[in-house]
């Protein structure tokens, strides 16, 4: 074979090799060695290994093991080199014990750049999506735990839930227009009062029949009902330890505000079908929009259960009582939306921040999350403009916008077919001959706000 | 842990510089930075130069992880406080790290430390692992520079103490 053969295989496969002493210092070495030293002007021969390599400073017991036959092989893989103007090298480095005793440590560099960069395109796309995700998770629990603002009552808000968090046994009612956001207060003081891995368990009693409310609250042992094949544990057993939030607790039947109020007083309770009593450990929150006042005087919610519940109540204020922090919420769903639908939108223009003060928000915080998210995905300017956001007309003022409970018939009574003709010209008039507004306006579907304008003959425009 | 800030961190420390933008250390890119003479005792100084090791995010049970740590005299254990599972992952690294480098010490940095100042539940939870583990750590920002070289400058007090390299 001639001579040089293996240095040409070597050099054509980008490898550099050096065999070095027992003291790890370089013996010899082809040319492409050179390339992977950090000063590569150096002469190699002579030098030790770790001034010429710095990546390999430590590992002297590992190298000491190889020369002497006691380890077979170590690898250090995509080892980065940087020269001024060239594009970052990389390089496998790896190390073989060889049968020489003067030389016996033979040192493998092998140059992968183009492997490695495929790696780094695929990692890098793999890691930029667990990011993004991680971080939408992260802001969303954020926004979830947090009630924002400064205003007076949700300052007083905050300080109640600080101190009750201080209180874990307190039983709490969350009272509050829909969307005022009861559930979120109801989940900080989860958070504020019990560990981090202790149940949060919440169910609407306004959502699901009252026999299966009950079954899911007490849970059941097998053949309790028909369909009770097998033993199964309720809310009340899961919630042990932690917190149960009981929402919209005012559409709670008498016979189950009965059951409650038992457990709320003994702690202990019946599965259904069971005769052994269960003792659970809870936090207890309960929260309605309804008027529990009157539902007692009514007599659709027992006093005493009311009473039980009443211990510390907190109020949650309509978003058109608290000014300017109905801003600050816009913006932080402003960014919560622009993670979620990458886009960069930076604020709100003056007219939008306007319109926003300006109208009652009858749903609350849940309607204004779901204006923005509406905005956020149909704008195009940099901040979001009072056209983007399809609220309810910006009218008079939140004391001038009569609330439909507030309407009182007058004594002497009045035309029904009058006041509805006087409704839909009103709402004609405010969009401006628009129909599918003027429709929105009254919460009237397009095609009910045309039945009644024909109804009445009225133009329809 | 990828992307919590372990080449920004190193990049501010040695050049003093930070970029924006994400872009993952593939394998392991090595820098050298001599310290400032500090105290490592009671009337004791040292200077340090260091040799950082600036590896690639690798998951907890990658093979070639342990490899890089073989004779490491320290690692500063980066978390990200914008990221809670970054906390939850860093025993498993430590142990890691302790497997292949039984002498080696360990600093903890919660990074990010300018986006989170609104996150105290996330850095609340590196305190008490940092308090749990007894390790030293330091919350940290590669963007402003805040506590950088401090946190390099505590591991370097921690290598001495216990008579490392």
């Amino acid at each position: 074979m001639e001579a040089g053969f293996f240095e040409k295989i070597f050099q054509q496969k980008r490898m550099g090799f050096a065999s070095l002493s027992p003291q790890l210092t370089v013996i010899s070495h082809n040319p492409y060695f050179l390339e992977f030293l950090i000063q590569p002007g150096r002469p190699a021969q002579g030098q030790p290994l770790q001034v010429l390599i710095p990546e390999t400073v430590g590992l002297e017991n590992v190298l000491e093991q190889i020369a002497a036959g006691k380890q077979v092989f170590f690898q250090l893989e995509n080892l980065q080199r940087e020269k001024p103007g060239k594009e970052t090298l990389f390089f496998h480095l790896s190390f073989y014990h060889t049968a020489e005793k003067a030389a016996p440590l033979f040192c493998l560099l092998e140059e992968v750049t183009a492997t490695a960069r495929l790696r780094q395109q695929i990692i890098q796309q793999m890691n930029e999506i667990r990011l993004l995700e991680s971080l939408i998770a992260a802001r969303r629990e954020e926004i979830s735990l947090s009630i924002l603002g400064n205003s007076e009552p949700i300052r007083k808000i905050r300080a109640t839930i600080e101190k009750l968090a201080r209180v874990p046994a307190a039983t709490i009612l969350l009272q509050g227009e829909s969307g005022t956001g009861k559930s979120m207060a109801a989940r900080m003081l989860h958070h504020a009062s019990s560990g981090k891995n202790a149940p949060f368990v919440e169910i609407n009693c306004a959502a699901i029949p009252e026999t299966l409310l009950e079954s899911e609250l007490f849970g059941y042992e097998k053949g309790a009902f028909t369909h009770a094949i097998a033993s199964k544990q309720g809310l009340l057993e899961e919630a042990h330890g932690g917190t149960l939030f009981l929402d919209e607790i005012g559409d709670m039947s008498l016979k189950l505000q009965a059951k409650m109020l038992s457990f709320l007083e003994t702690r202990r309770f019946r599965r259904l079908g069971s005769t052994a009593e269960k003792e659970v450990r809870l936090r207890l929150l309960a929260s309605t929009n309804r008027d529990l006042d009157e539902l007692v005087r009514n007599g659709a919610f027992r006093e005493d259960l009311y009473y039980r519940l009443n211990v510390v109540k907190i109020e949650l204020p309509p978003l058109r009582e608290l000014g300017s922090d109905i801003l600050e919420i816009a913006i932080s769903y402003i960014q919560a939306f622009n993670i979620d639908f990458n886009k960069k939108i930076s604020g709100l223009t003056a007219e939008a921040e306007e319109k926003l003060l300006r109208y009652r928000w009858p749903g609350n915080v849940r309607e204004l999350r779901n204006a923005i998210e509406r905005a956020m995905i149909f704008a195009e300017g940099e901040r979001l403009d009072a056209a983007d956001l399809l609220v309810g007309p910006a009218g008079p003022g939140p004391e001038a916008a009569p609330a439909a409970e507030n309407f009182r018939l007058p004594a002497g009574g009045m035309s029904f077919e009058e006041i509805e003709k006087k409704l839909l010209r009103d709402a004609l008039k405010l969009a401006g001959g628009n129909q599918s507004k003027a429709a929105k306006l009254l919460r009237l579907s397009r095609d009910a706000f045309r039945y009644r304008l024909e109804k009445h003959g009225l133009p329809d425009g | 842990m990828f992307g919590v800030g372990k080449t920004s961190l190193v990049r501010r420390f040695v050049y003093d510089r930070f970029e924006d933008g994400y872009l993952s250390t593939i394998g392991v890119k090595v820098s050298q930075k001599l310290l400032p003479p500090i105290q490592t005792g009671e009337g004791k100084f040292g200077q340090f130069n260091f040799l950082l090791w600036d590896i690639e995010g690798f998951e907890e049970n990658s093979p070639q992880l342990s490899n890089y740590l073989v004779g490491a005299a320290g690692a500063l254990v980066v978390a990200d406080l914008l990221r809670p599972e970054t906390i939850a992952s860093l025993p498993a690294i430590i142990n890691r790290f302790r497997k292949a480098a039984p002498a080696g010490q360990v600093a903890l940095a919660g990074n990010k430390i300018d986006l989170a100042k609104t996150s105290p539940e996330t850095v609340g939870e590196l305190e008490r692992f940092a308090a749990e583990s007894h390790l030293p750590f330091l919350l940290t920002s590669a963007k402003t520079g805040e506590n950088v070289e401090k946190s390099f400058q505590v591991l370097a007090r921690q290598i001495a103490q216990s008579g490392g390299r």
